[in-house]
């Protein structure tokens, strides 16, 4: 179950993306996933999305997208800034 | 709410690699050999490392880190045998080390007086194979009654791991297990992988162990 370890660094870095954008909330994350990262991909969506549950993620989607190798990357995160539309 | 999408690249093993790496940095400074050792449940490795210790404990310096989930048991074993053990600060159910704790383990290591370090990972085939430690190599320990499959239903674990220790052999006469099946399926997941055959508990095959460990450490100083 290292999957939810690995969840648990995601989390953490689309906090600090969006600390770093200033946002107030995190809508949706994609994380790009290799066939020979190590992920069971079911696992790693469940964990992902249990943390999702929580501030600042509220309602936040995961989005799990192919890749090649081991790679295992987060690859964006939505970020709402809490202001009106413009 | 204006929400803006933000596209990133960002490996989510990069924080533990940065760590992984600056442990590696201090061993290699200090010269300390460190290989963590992985393996599924109860194939052995505190057996192994028992057995090491016993007849290479003082001779080569030799510290260990381990990370036993729930019980005190190995770390209690490999005291009767070394004071030279650390153990990692693993929460309850965690499935692997990571380099986070093995920063902290070394600090409480002396490294001027440790040629040799064993990190004993958490018994798993799965998990720790994703977690660089700063190690030197990674070795897998697997044993005769696991089945010789066990290399190609494990693959990222044997593909990381630089040798391995093929356990339990004193049970061969008593079981269907294929020695050359075994190597030649670790060997097509990793075709560099070195074997070492043995048995902890008869030693059959330990001196060739005991040789590759001394030649993998600095000399020893002249106290």
């Amino acid at each position: 179950m290292h999957e939810f370890s690995l969840a648990q660094e995601v989390c953490r870095l689309a906090e600090e993306v969006l600390e770093r954008e200033q946002g107030v909330a995190v809508r949706g994350i994609g994380v790009a996933v290799g066939p020979e990262a190590g992920v069971e991909l079911e696992s790693f969506r469940f964990c992902l999305e249990a943390l999702l549950l929580d501030p600042p993620f509220t309602g936040a989607r995961a989005e799990l997208l192919p890749a090649p190798g081991d790679t295992l990357r987060l690859t964006f995160v939505e970020v709402d800034d809490g202001r009106p539309d413009h | 709410m204006a929400v803006r999408i933000i596209e990133l690249r960002e490996r989510v093993m990069a924080r533990n690699d940065q760590l992984a790496a600056d442990v590696r940095q201090v061993l290699t400074d200090a010269e300390v050999t460190a290989f963590n050792l992985v393996s599924s449940p109860g194939a052995g490795k505190t057996a192994l490392l028992e057995r090491t210790l016993e007849t290479l404990g003082e001779e080569l310096d030799i510290a260990v880190v381990t990370g036993d989930v729930q019980t005190q048991n190995d770390a209690d074993r490999l005291a009767r045998r070394t004071d030279r053990l650390v153990q990692a600060v693993v929460t309850g159910g965690a499935c692997h080390l990571d380099a986070s704790q093995i920063t902290e383990a070394v600090k409480a290591i002396d490294l001027d007086h440790t040629r040799l370090l064993f990190i004993e990972n958490v018994g798993n085939l799965v998990c720790p194979a994703a977690w660089d430690l700063g190690e030197a190599a990674k070795i897998v320990v697997f044993s005769v009654t696991e089945g010789e499959d066990k290399p190609l239903k494990y693959p990222a674990v044997f593909s990381r791991s630089r040798y391995a220790v093929l356990n339990k052999v004193d049970l061969l006469p008593h079981l269907e297990f294929d020695v050359p099946t075994a190597i030649a399926n670790a060997h097509r997941v990793n075709p560099e992988l070195r074997f070492f055959l043995t048995s902890a508990v008869t030693g059959e095959g330990l001196a060739e162990w005991f040789d590759f460990l001394r030649s993998q450490v600095r000399p020893a100083a002249i106290w």
